[in-house]
């Protein structure tokens, strides 16, 4: 008999260590968790592919600046209340120094100026044929360029690229 | 008199809209009102079985918008309740038969005679959906405390919001478990009520009492003895505008808790 008493409140020690051990990981919890993350995604209307891309590009970016674990990068959406935050999350791997960070930075630069030259070229034998109109039309085609661009949206395609890059060239001018 | 017009959406199936609707309805029509549900889930009715109707059925929803009867004519009264009614889906027809605008309509003339109009929402969010909310200005927005249902409550709340005629809604949980919530398996009411940020009017309690009833085709509320069925007529109560407060669920199990505990102190006494 006292074995048997003995036998049961060994086991029911054991069950309030376990479970002790298991509370902090319930399933109510986890739903929870699980469903804020969900409901998050939902909310912003950005799909898989948006999501994939912005991580992409925010790699790109901070990489510039710190070496890090691009695979273990975590992003999420979190809310307190009604305000919505992303919380980003990178493992850094290795400082840069000075000299690495000017040199990305550099490299990027260079990117950016061989993508507006070869925006450039484009545009460039076009606005030779326009010069002399555009001189005297500026002020009001830059009024313009709006409704222009929802027009030639309709016709063709390849005039679509003409007009948005249109836009570039003349503030710059403008600005001289 | 203008009655109000309540629908009763949820987005996830199975998560007892038509129960809802066919309890909250007679229970609004027992305090007095003058009630009368629609059901527009065509081609998957369900809401005159709930109510034990389904053999005195002669014209649908669909036959008033086909101009084959008259709108009174297609209501269906209830066997015990005179003050409700029942607007029948058409069983052999599609979501395209009815349009927004012809349900709209509807719900206007409805109002002119009755207190309330419950609309009973198929689920999903497509055509049905936006059918059903188009004449209404009031919903309920049922889901139960799984992960599921509660996603889809956040996908319905999002496009509640955008409607402008809408002007409130509010969330009821049903088939709550309060013994998988004391041992922390099951998401708490308040957990739901946090994540979806919407007020709440009502708790029904998951009750077996459901499926007889269902079975019998004679809703719960009628029942005095049913927690859920008390539940649903608190939440016609509060739709009223009184304060009734939430049942106490946990309360309800610590005593069974307190029972067996008792019970097994006693077994062991004996060993």
């Amino acid at each position: 008999m006292s074995e048997n008493i003995l036998k049961e409140l060994c086991n029911r020690l054991l069950s309030l260590f376990k479970q002790t051990e298991t509370k902090e990981e319930n399933a109510k919890d986890v739903a929870c968790n699980r469903l804020r993350v969900v409901l998050m995604q939902d909310r912003t209307n950005l799909t898989p592919e948006l999501l994939q891309r912005m991580r992409k590009e925010l790699v790109e970016l901070l990489s510039k600046y710190v070496e890090m674990d691009k695979d273990a990068l975590e992003l999420n959406f979190d809310q307190e209340g009604d305000q919505m935050a992303l919380m980003l999350s990178i493992p850094v791997i290795r400082a840069k120094d000075e000299e690495e960070i000017e040199k990305a930075l550099a490299k990027a630069d260079e990117k950016e100026a061989e993508e507006d030259d070869a925006s450039d070229e484009e545009i460039g034998e076009r606005e030779e044929a326009n010069e002399a109109e555009d001189d005297e039309e500026t002020s009001e085609e830059n009024d313009e360029t709006e409704e222009d661009n929802s027009e030639e949206v309709t016709e063709e395609e390849p005039e679509i690229v003409e007009a948005e890059e249109e836009e570039k060239p003349k503030k710059k001018e403008d600005k001289e | 008199m203008t009655g109000r017009v309540i629908v009763i959406t949820s987005g996830k199936g199975g998560v007892g809209k038509t129960t809802t609707n066919a309890n909250i309805g007679t229970a609004l029509a027992r305090a007095g009102n003058k009630v009368v549900m629609i059901d527009t889930d065509l081609g998957l009715r369900n809401l005159d079985l709930l109510l034990g109707l389904e053999n005195r059925i002669v014209y649908t929803i669909v036959d008033v918008v086909e101009e084959r009867c008259k709108l009174k004519q297609a209501l269906v009264k209830d066997k015990k309740n005179p003050n409700l009614c029942l607007l029948a889906a058409a069983q052999t027809r599609d979501k395209t038969a009815v349009t927004e605008e012809q349900l709209k309509d509807i719900c206007e003339k409805l109002q002119k005679d009755f207190d309330f109009i419950l609309v009973d929402c198929p689920a999903g969010i497509e055509q049905g959906f936006q059918n059903a909310v188009a004449g209404a200005s009031e919903a309920i927005v049922v889901t139960t405390p799984e992960m599921s249902a509660v996603r889809d409550a956040d996908r319905i709340i999002g496009l509640l919001e955008a409607k402008e005629e809408i002007k409130s809604y509010k969330l009821l949980i049903n088939r709550v478990r309060p013994n998988l919530i004391k041992s922390n398996d099951m998401m708490s009411v308040e957990d739901v009520v946090e994540i979806l940020s919407a007020e709440l009017i009502g708790i029904i309690p998951e009750d077996t009492g459901i499926i007889t009833s269902t079975n019998k085709g004679e809703p719960i509320v009628n029942d005095d003895k049913s927690l859920a069925g008390m539940a649903y007529r608190n939440v016609a109560q509060r739709i009223m505008g009184e304060d009734v407060p939430f049942l106490n669920l946990e309360e309800e199990t610590s005593v069974v808790a307190k029972v067996k505990k008792f019970f097994s102190n006693l077994i062991g006494k004996e060993k």
